[in-house]
């Protein structure tokens, strides 16, 4: 067998890297070869140099002056205790400023318009002169009547509106002249749950619109 | 398990001591940082040495490797320290050399030994000197392994474990490395007869 196969193994026996078994076949070969005893030797020798030249120790200064060179380097630096609260408080200025920013950037609000309140959502009874056809029935709630007259009014609920559409459709006939020049102001007259509030609601037809 | 070496390292005075300068050096205490350098330097300089092959390289090595010491101080623990300075050591001469390439090849080995003083040959110092330049000729993986392993004294898995290698691939570049470092002296040895 060429003892090249075994240098590898020698050399790490030599230092003493090869478990139990490996390593007693490793003598084993060693008795009979005199080239790879030679070597372990020789690989051995050279591994106790090693240590000894390196075994001794290096001077002291030479220790502090790294010490000093990184202290040195460290001084440049902020302390590490006082890196943390800096970098808060930097991050904290900053999220202030992005945050003002913002709001100086914003339009000015837009004053909102104050909306009347709603009082009552109710298509106006028609009453159209003397065509009933085109009287959209009163709700119930709902008096219709002249100006002046006394309107009728029932305490029921507010018809939907969705149930005026129809009504609306068929009064889409053409209105007659006559309808046209009569023109009174109507009045509506809208109950509430209050007995003490009671609203009026006065508008004039014109005609074009049904 | 740890080496004997490697425990020792660690056990430089009580853990709670250890824990606490440790603690200390995180709030920002520079002398207790000083002292765990104290503590270290041998480890570091010393690698540092045999991996570069002069005082100076290793010298900014160490530097290098405490101020990165300093800045991971949070994510470190007392148990770990010694295997993650080994492995910053390493990394730290591999990357210098990367920089500043100065590896002798083998072959180049028997012209680098002729320029020895003659008179010296049989000395002790021409000795030193040729152990000393056996390192050098041996590519880094090498010669990390065999610096950890041989005279830093880890055992072959902590020498993986540093060098982030298989225990296979190290041995492998253990026995080499010998192996080189033997054929080096004995070519120089020849050379001069």
């Amino acid at each position: 067998m060429s003892c090249a196969v075994w240098e590898e193994r020698v050399a790490l026996f030599a230092g003493g890297d090869l478990e139990t078994a490996e390593a007693a076949g490793v003598e084993r070969h060693l008795t009979g070869c005199a080239a790879c005893s030679a070597l372990a030797q020789e690989l051995r020798l050279e591994l106790d140099g090693l240590r000894q030249v390196h075994a001794e120790p290096l001077a002291t200064e030479h220790y502090a002056a790294v010490r000093g060179r990184v202290l040195a380097e460290l001084a440049k630096s902020p302390r590490r205790g006082l890196v943390w609260p800096w970098a808060w408080a930097a991050a904290l200025a900053v999220a202030a400023a992005a945050v003002l920013m913002v709001v100086m950037m914003k339009p000015a609000a837009v004053p909102a318009t104050v909306l009347p309140r709603v009082v009552a959502v109710a298509p106006p009874a028609h009453t159209r002169g003397n065509d009933r056809s085109l009287t959209v029935a009163a709700p119930k709630r709902i008096g219709v009547g002249r100006a002046g007259t006394p309107a009728h009014v029932e305490r029921a609920a507010l018809p939907a509106i969705e149930e005026q559409k129809p009504i609306m459709a068929d009064a889409a006939t053409p209105t007659p002249p006559a309808a046209a020049e009569d023109s009174p102001v109507r009045m509506v007259q809208l109950a509430t749950d209050d007995p003490n509030v009671v609203i009026y609601w006065l508008f004039e037809e014109k005609g074009e619109e049904r | 398990m740890k080496s004997l070496a490697l425990a020792a390292v660690e056990a430089g005075d009580s853990p709670e001591g250890r824990d606490v300068t440790l603690e200390a050096a995180r709030a920002g205490d520079r002398v207790a940082f000083d002292l765990l350098m104290r503590r270290h330097e041998r480890l570091v300089l010393a690698t540092a040495y045999r991996l570069a092959g002069n005082l100076e390289d290793a010298q900014d090595a160490s530097q290098e490797v405490f101020l990165r010491l300093y800045r991971n101080l949070e994510k470190l623990d007392t148990g770990n320290l010694a295997a993650w300075l080994y492995r910053v050591t390493v990394n730290v001469c591999h990357d210098a050399r990367r920089r500043r390439p100065s590896t002798v090849p083998v072959e180049d080995a028997p012209e680098l030994a002729a320029a020895g003083d003659p008179q010296q040959s049989a000395g002790e110092a021409e000795r030193k000197a040729l152990l000393l330049r056996s390192l050098r000729m041996l590519s880094e993986k090498e010669r990390a392994a065999l610096v950890l392993r041989d005279l830093e004294g880890l055992s072959t898995a902590e020498v993986a474990g540093v060098l982030g290698s298989s225990v296979g691939t190290v041995r492998s570049q253990i026995s080499k490395a010998r192996l080189k470092m033997r054929d080096f002296v004995e070519r120089y040895s020849r050379r001069r007869l």
